[in-house]
């Protein structure tokens, strides 16, 4: 169901959408829309992925070398392509899932105090 | 690996732009249709498939938006950019085609100029010498003391018997051979011929690097002591013109000077020694030993190659040790306080002659300011433009488009110009170096083996990758250099401004008026100082051409030919008699004589005089004079003329009395106020040293060097008291004197059936010669000054003329308010002349600085003088007057009725 106008949708922090596509990418080799849609779908609709920042994510992620992409065949029999993780995309994963902890952990930390 | 997976991502992207751009477009469209389909389902049929498209488009955002963030991501945006520039840029020039052609052109001039030069400057200064590791290669020369308060001389070349202990005495080189040009009389084989050789150590060819085509180098025994066997290695050149390229060559005997050498090897084609004009590499061994044996008979110029682990500054600092090894054995004769010494230098700092370096130098320097003068009128053109363009550049910049994005795009606009020039200039460069490769400076000026390496010639020059790639740069940097302004200027934020601005000019024309002023100021004062240098070349030049040489150079031919080695000295006489009898009687020759070097060949015999009625000198302190041989007839043919005393006569000969003819100079320098008649003297060479010759005549001062050094002091012998086998035969005739080569070649041939005639040429062709240095840079220093001024006066009139444009409607109002039209032309042309006061100004300071630069290559002329300087700015005045007087005419014509109705 596409969520009403009224309800709320979190913008991305920034620099989260590469993480989360990283993340995605560690379950199977997946194309641009269903990466979208499982993000929507595993954060219950509240975090959106715009197609504006999808896209040139995607190909930053590659040009790095995190993510290599090929052509291959739907489930439905039409052509998409299809976006790996790679072994440092893997690495990288990593690194930003513990700098996104630490980050979480100072936010609470603040907010807490105040 | 994961950077190898990025790299290759990043050139796919780059090098595949149209298939990553299908594939983009192809995901986008998946991405669309299959949140369309989503919708639809999931809306179980209250959603149409049309609807859920849309839907799904509106979910998506702006399709076209995405495509170029991605393609930004991708960093292909940049391409795009410039492409869209470039296709804009095409198309505004294709609207403007006057602007365009008047702008390429005008570049065409300036970077095909440049772009000629360069090749010039590259092919004679920089590019390295055509042998393997050039910067090992070193020339070493002797000293010669400072003697008779000339300073010393470092660049003196070397005899066999000081080279050999040199050569034993040294560890800084792996490599040292001696080298000298020669001509030569061959025979056999075909018809003789007076060819170019070059006389050379067996380690010549090792030490350059050279390896033979075919055959083989000298052999060590072929260079272990004098007389050894005769061997000589042919060029590629002469390979084919006398042998058809045969292989069979080697071995086979070549008939030289009368003597038979074997053939031993054939240079690789290209190379024709360091004089650049050798036929022939003589052994130099096959000499005789009283040739080689003599230590002062100085000759030879030495080339090494540096010794792996030494350097060159080693090599300089070490060289004069070895010098005065040199000189402990072979001490001065006479003079024992004199000793001589030895350096070393870089063999590419001979490579051309410095009269050649320097002249070169300022031509790059000229036509660097022409190009300069053109970038300034072209960014002229572009301020015209960009004002007509203001509107339109300020409504992009009013819709939101970036300066820096307007910047680029009128940047590449006037790089695409620039190009497109360059593009034509390639066309302008490609006719100039045709122009300079076909300039032989080696016979115009006599550069001999002394000075530069023959190897190193304008011939070389020619339009490489190495000048293409100067003129693509040129042509980019042109094109930022006057692009930026203009662009910059454009696009300054006054909007309101801009967009209010009618025709009568707001704030911004004024301040593009005033810029295209300093643009106009900066093209007088450029072309200023190339005048200044072109007009100072002038003079020189003119000054040159009115030298008096001493003699009547009209209608006289000079040849030369080889006698044989079997005439002594008493039928060598007896020879040239005959010679001289039977050309005087070929009709229309009025006078045949004979010389031993001809006027204007930049070098002569010369040698030492002393005054046997005065206290002798030291020896070594000696004065210096020229010394020449002439038959009686060779003064009253040239027409040179007697100052006092007698000329030769037919009885000056070998038993009688010596005489000597002396030159105003030498009356001048040596009996100042006296008389020379009748005074006792001693000549160095001819058989005059050991006996007492008489002086019986001054005559006027001929210039043997060239026209631009002062007369010296010669002396003259009686060819008939000192007979010698290579003679210039001179003929004068009443008419045209190229008739005569035909028939007096024949009397030559009929004579000396094995014996090359050459050098015929007219006295009026070696006068010329002797010139055509001077000749080729000044024509080539006016050229561009001539360019200069066309461009600074089109540049001028076109700011004056945009100004009258601009100003219609004041001009039409003043008109209009009762102004007269002389007023108004006196306003306009002065608005010019004011121009012309501020650059001429600036000009004239700029070069009086600059022209201080040509001294050495003017004659007679100060690079400040005065007329010159006058003279310029006279013409500047002229020219600007002319510029501005049309826009003034036209201004002074304005209709008020007219010039109002226009805004």
């Amino acid at each position: 169901m596409p969520p009403s106008p009224g309800q709320s949708r979190s913008e991305l922090l920034k620099g989260t959408l590469d993480m989360l596509i990283l993340q995605t990418l560690t379950l199977q080799p997946q194309h641009g829309y269903a990466i979208a849609q499982h993000i929507e779908r595993l954060s219950n609709d509240v975090l959106s992925v715009e197609q504006g920042s999808l896209y040139p994510a995607l190909e930053r992620l590659q040009k790095k070398g995190w993510v290599t992409s090929k052509w291959g065949e739907s489930p439905t029999g039409r052509k998409a392509r299809y976006y790996t993780i790679t072994a440092s995309g893997r690495r990288q994963l990593g690194r930003e899932i513990s700098s996104f902890d630490r980050m979480l952990v100072a936010i609470r930390a603040v907010m807490k105090r105040a | 690996m994961s950077l190898l997976d990025g790299v290759r991502h990043q050139l796919r992207s780059l090098f595949g732009a149209r298939r990553y751009a299908r594939e983009l477009d192809a995901e986008m469209q998946f991405h669309l249709s299959l949140d369309a389909m989503q919708r639809e389902h999931g809306a179980r049929g209250t959603l149409s498939a049309a609807d859920a498209h849309v839907a799904a488009r509106r979910r998506f955002g702006n399709l076209t938006a995405i495509t170029e963030s991605t393609r930004a991501v991708a960093g292909l945006s940049f391409f795009d950019a410039i492409a869209q520039d470039a296709r804009f840029a095409l198309r505004t020039f294709r609207r403007a085609p006057a602007f365009t052609t008047v702008a390429v052109l005008t570049l065409a001039i300036g970077i095909g100029a440049n772009t000629a030069i360069f090749g010039a400057v590259n092919a004679l200064l920089i590019r390295p010498l055509p042998f393997p590791h050039p910067e090992q290669l070193m020339k070493v020369g002797l000293i010669l003391p400072a003697r008779n308060g000339n300073p010393p001389r470092t660049d003196m070349v070397w005899s066999y018997p000081k080279f050999t202990a040199f050569r034993d005495a040294q560890h800084l080189f792996s490599d040292v051979a001696l080298y000298t040009d020669d001509q030569s009389t061959i025979s056999g084989n075909g018809e003789a011929e007076r060819v170019r050789t070059e006389i050379v150590g067996a380690r010549y060819l090792p030490t350059l690097g050279v390896r033979l085509a075919i055959g083989r180098n000298f052999l060590p025994e072929e260079d272990q002591h004098p007389d050894a066997p005769r061997v000589v290695v042919l060029s590629d050149g002469f390979w084919q013109r006398r042998y058809n390229a045969d292989p069979r060559v080697l071995g086979r005997v070549l008939d030289i000077g009368g003597k038979p050498y074997t053939i031993v090897g054939v240079l690789p084609r290209g190379f024709r020694g360091l004089s650049g004009r050798a036929e022939l590499l003589i052994s130099m061994m096959s000499l005789p030993a009283d040739v080689l044996d003599e230590a002062w008979n100085h000759s030879y110029t030495l080339v090494a190659r540096l010794a792996p682990n030494i350097t060159v500054a080693q090599a300089k600092a070490d060289v004069p040790r070895l010098g005065a090894i040199v000189d402990r054995a072979f001490p001065a004769p006479g003079a024992s306080s004199e000793h001589w010494g030895a350096s070393a230098s870089e063999l590419d700092a001979s490579r051309v002659d410095p009269a050649v370096r320097r002249s070169l130098l300022v031509l790059l320097a000229a036509v660097g300011l022409v190009l300069l003068i053109a970038c300034a009128n072209v960014a002229n053109l572009f301020l015209v433009r960009a004002s007509g363009r203001r509107r339109e550049i300020a409504v992009r910049l009013a819709v939101g488009a970036g300066r820096g994005r307007l910047v680029r795009q009128l940047l590449t606009e006037s790089v695409i110009l620039s190009l497109l020039g360059g593009l034509a200039g390639l066309l302008v460069a490609w006719w100039g170096v045709r122009l300079l490769a076909a300039f032989d400076p080696g016979q115009a000026l006599r550069v001999q083996t002394f000075s530069a390496i023959g190897a190193v010639s304008f011939s070389n020059i020619r339009l490489d990758g190495a000048a293409l790639a100067f003129a693509a740069c040129l042509a980019i940097a042109t094109g930022l250099l006057f692009g930026l302004v203009p662009a910059l200027q454009s696009t300054q934020r006054s909007l309101t401004g801009a967009l209010k601005e009618e025709a009568g000019g707001g704030e911004g024309a004024r301040r593009t008026l005033s810029s295209r002023n300093v643009l106009a100021i900066v093209e007088i004062a450029l072309a200023v100082v190339l005048l200044a240098g072109s007009g100072l070349m002038l003079r020189s030049l003119g000054k040159l051409l009115r030298v008096n040489p001493g003699f009547d150079p009209e209608n006289t031919l000079t040849m030369r030919f080889s006698t044989p080695e079997s005439y002594g000295p008493d039928s060598l006489a007896g020879f040239f008699d005959a010679v001289l009898e039977r050309t005087a009687a070929l009709p229309g020759v009025t006078g045949s004589a004979l010389i031993d070097c001809p006027p204007l060949n930049g070098r002569c015999s010369g040698s030492v005089m002393i005054f046997r009625d005065q206290p002798a000198p030291v020896p070594g302190t000696e004065p210096e004079v020229g010394v020449h041989w002439v038959t009686p007839s060779w003064m009253p043919i040239m027409k040179v003329p007697l100052v006092r005393g007698r000329y030769f006569t037919r009885d000056d000969r070998e038993g009688v009395r010596k005489v000597v003819l002396v030159n105003e100079a030498a009356a001048r320098r040596f009996w100042p106020g006296g008389d020379p008649i009748g005074r006792p003297v001693s000549v160095g060479q001819g058989g005059f040293w050991k006996d007492t010759a008489y002086v019986v005549g001054v005559v006027g001062d001929v210039r043997f060097e060239s026209l631009d050094s002062a007369a010296t002091p010669d002396v003259y012998l009686s060819y008939y008291q000192s007979p010698r086998s290579r003679m210039m035969l001179m003929l004068r005739s009443a008419g045209d004197v190229r008739a005569l080569a035909a028939p007096a070649r024949r009397v030559v041939r009929e004579m000396l059936p094995l014996s090359p005639v050459y050098e015929v040429r007219t006295m009026r062709e070696r006068a010329a010669d002797a010139m055509r240095y001077a000749r080729f840079s000044t024509v080539i220093l006016a050229l561009f000054g001539i360019v200069a001024l066309a461009l600074a006066t089109m540049g001028t009139y076109g700011v004056i003329s945009f100004g009258v444009a601009q100003r219609t409607r004041e001009i039409g109002i003043r008109v209009a308010l009762g102004a007269q039209r002389g007023e108004l032309l006196r306003m306009i042309v002065r608005q010019g002349l004011l121009l012309a006061l501020v650059g001429g100004v600036a000009g004239l300071v700029a070069a009086l600085a600059a022209t201080r630069v040509l001294r050495s290559l003017l004659f007679e002329i100060v690079p400040s003088d005065p007329l010159t300087f006058a003279a310029i700015l006279a013409l500047l005045a002229l020219a600007v007057l002319a510029a501005s007087w049309i826009p003034a005419r036209r201004a002074a014509t304005i209709h008020p009725s007219e010039a109002l109705r226009e805004s």
